[in-house]
């Protein structure tokens, strides 16, 4: 992560931040974190999109929180504090979500617990709300979100069509074509894929030189 | 993560290698730090479950309310009442509670509760009106519900709520049972067992072989290993899709002729396949004599409406 638009005199526009979440630094594609809840959640495209909703509303949340906040966190122990926020979050969801919205909670109520520990989150609270105003971290952690959104859509439609053979549960072929996709592993083979076709992208956009961003590690 | 650590107290230039140097008072600043971060997040949360847990208890009830009608296949223009059964704080007396209580559900609902309290040996030792708000009072311990359904003012089955333990932790069932004290249907609605084994316990095909039985067929109803024969699991696996009254005429010989057979274990999961069965005949007899005991009582409340 050394040539990002990180740590700028100026922070980025509302627009950059956007585009650098989808595009330029897109969670699973390019950085691949959280590529564990992924793979999981990604059988179909409506798993996904509910998974990408619920982060997206954590990811926003708590960086606007830390962005407010942080002058009250010490630095020592600011990890332990933003795990605290994101976990307040999530639990606040979790709740309106069983309380107003039983029939999406028994789907998704699994899942949204887990955000907790996804590292695309607390990434984001560690390398942009905790030191940006609040503004530019609203934008970033709006992008961001949208980024691992559009990102599980991706994935799930790919995987929903070559495995099940369907898309948003209607059947688009009479038999499941290539059922490995709908398995954990063709998860993997299926971001791999994709990553492979954004660097692809960016090459082409670059004029044929290497991407200077690629992926940093595979957290959880 | 690459990105450089942030603040962290530590002088310009120092050697990472060297134990970093805490300044006076530091320790408690972190404390402070993190205990005011802890103390706001619990009153967030507090807030937010005060808002937000009578909606989630009443789609719960919705929820339990649903699975009730679906069990005893209950058409529009019945009515359920609901039953609750506690022990009392000194073990001594088994008190029922009909109407009131879930005031969060409707209007109605929130009038007051009647209250019928029996001595462990069958003898009525009191009964009145009970206010709605002390339903679930404290030291009062559970001992599951009663759905009784009524049509046109006959009675058209219950759902009790039982609970077994299973291999891990408590299995909570509702039994449902048809007007002639035959098992309508069984259907597990918490439990813990593990994926693949016991949690099959909770499938249509393993709850689907007890219904059907009789009073008799249940005292006697035990637990099997045998495989099950093929034509009886082919007709419990397509009882879920299918509509019910079709399902009993295509296969209701088939159900008849196994009303007397043990119950046919999940395999690899004896136990919980065990404790349900166990569970839904000690539900079912508990039931038969509390039921005669307050039946009386109650048609004399609802008599007086």
């Amino acid at each position: 992560m050394s040539q990002t638009i990180l740590l700028p005199e100026r922070p980025p526009s509302a627009i950059a931040l956007l585009l650098n979440g989808i595009f330029g630094e897109n969670p699973v594609f390019r950085l691949a974190l959280s590529l564990c809840p992924a793979v999981a959640v990604t059988t179909t495209v409506a798993n996904g999109l509910m998974l990408g909703v619920a982060v997206l509303l954590v990811q926003v949340l708590s960086s606007v929180t830390v962005a407010l906040v942080r002058r009250g966190i010490h630095p020592r122990v600011r990890i332990p504090a933003y795990t605290i926020i994101i976990a307040v979050w999530v639990s606040a969801i979790d709740m309106t979500l069983a309380g107003y919205f039983p029939v999406i909670y028994a789907q998704v109520g699994l899942y949204v617990k887990l955000i907790v520990a996804f590292a695309i989150i607390i990434s984001r609270l560690e390398v942009f709300a905790s030191r940006m105003p609040l503004i530019p971290t609203f934008w970033d952690g709006l992008g961001m979100g949208l980024g691992f959104l559009f990102a599980l859509i991706v994935i799930g439609a790919f995987r929903e069509l070559l495995g099940s053979g369907a898309i948003l549960g209607h059947a688009v072929t009479a038999e499941k074509p290539l059922l490995f996709f709908a398995l954990p592993a063709g998860g993997f083979f299926t971001i791999g894929i994709l990553m492979a076709l954004f660097n692809a992208i960016e090459r082409w956009k670059c004029g044929g030189k290497a991407p200077a961003a690629t992926g940093g590690g595979a957290h959880g | 993560m690459s990105a450089p650590a942030t603040g962290g107290g530590g002088v310009p230039g120092a050697a990472v290698s060297k134990a970093p140097t805490w300044a006076p008072g530091e320790t408690w600043r972190i404390v402070l730090s993190m205990t005011l971060i802890c103390a706001a997040g619990a009153a967030i949360l507090g807030g937010v479950y005060l808002g937000t847990e009578r909606y989630a208890e009443a789609s719960r009830q919705r929820n339990e309310r649903a699975a009730v009608e679906d069990l005893l296949s209950l058409g529009p223009g019945a009515t359920v009442a609901e039953i609750r059964q506690y022990l009392s704080p000194a073990r001594d007396a088994v008190i029922y509670r009909a109407g009131g209580g879930d005031a969060a559900a409707s209007a109605e609902a929130a009038a007051a509760a009647r209250e019928f309290v029996f001595a462990l040996d069958g003898t009525l030792l009191r009964s009145g009106d009970v206010a709605p708000a002390a339903a679930d009072a404290k030291g009062l311990l559970p001992l599951g519900r009663i759905f009784a359904a009524t049509r046109a003012g006959a009675p058209a089955g219950f759902v009790v709520e039982g609970e077994a333990r299973g291999y891990k932790n408590r299995i909570r069932f509702f039994v449902a049972l048809d007007g002639d004290w035959r098992i309508a249907g069984v259907r597990v609605v918490e439990h813990e067992e593990d994926p693949g084994l016991g949690a099959e316990v909770a499938t249509d095909w393993f709850q689907g072989q007890y219904a059907g039985r009789g009073m008799e067929d249940v005292v006697s109803m035990d637990v099997t290993k045998d495989p099950m024969p093929e034509d009886w699991r082919g007709a419990l696996r397509r009882r879920g899709a299918a509509d019910g009254r079709e399902w009993a005429e295509q296969f209701g010989s088939l159900q008849s002729r196994e009303a007397g057979h043990p119950i046919y274990a999940v395999t690899g999961a004896t136990i919980s396949s065990r404790a349900l069965t166990d569970g839904v005949r000690a539900t079912i007899l508990h039931f038969r004599r509390r039921w005669a005991l307050l039946e009386p009582y109650l048609h004399d409340a609802a008599g007086g409406e």
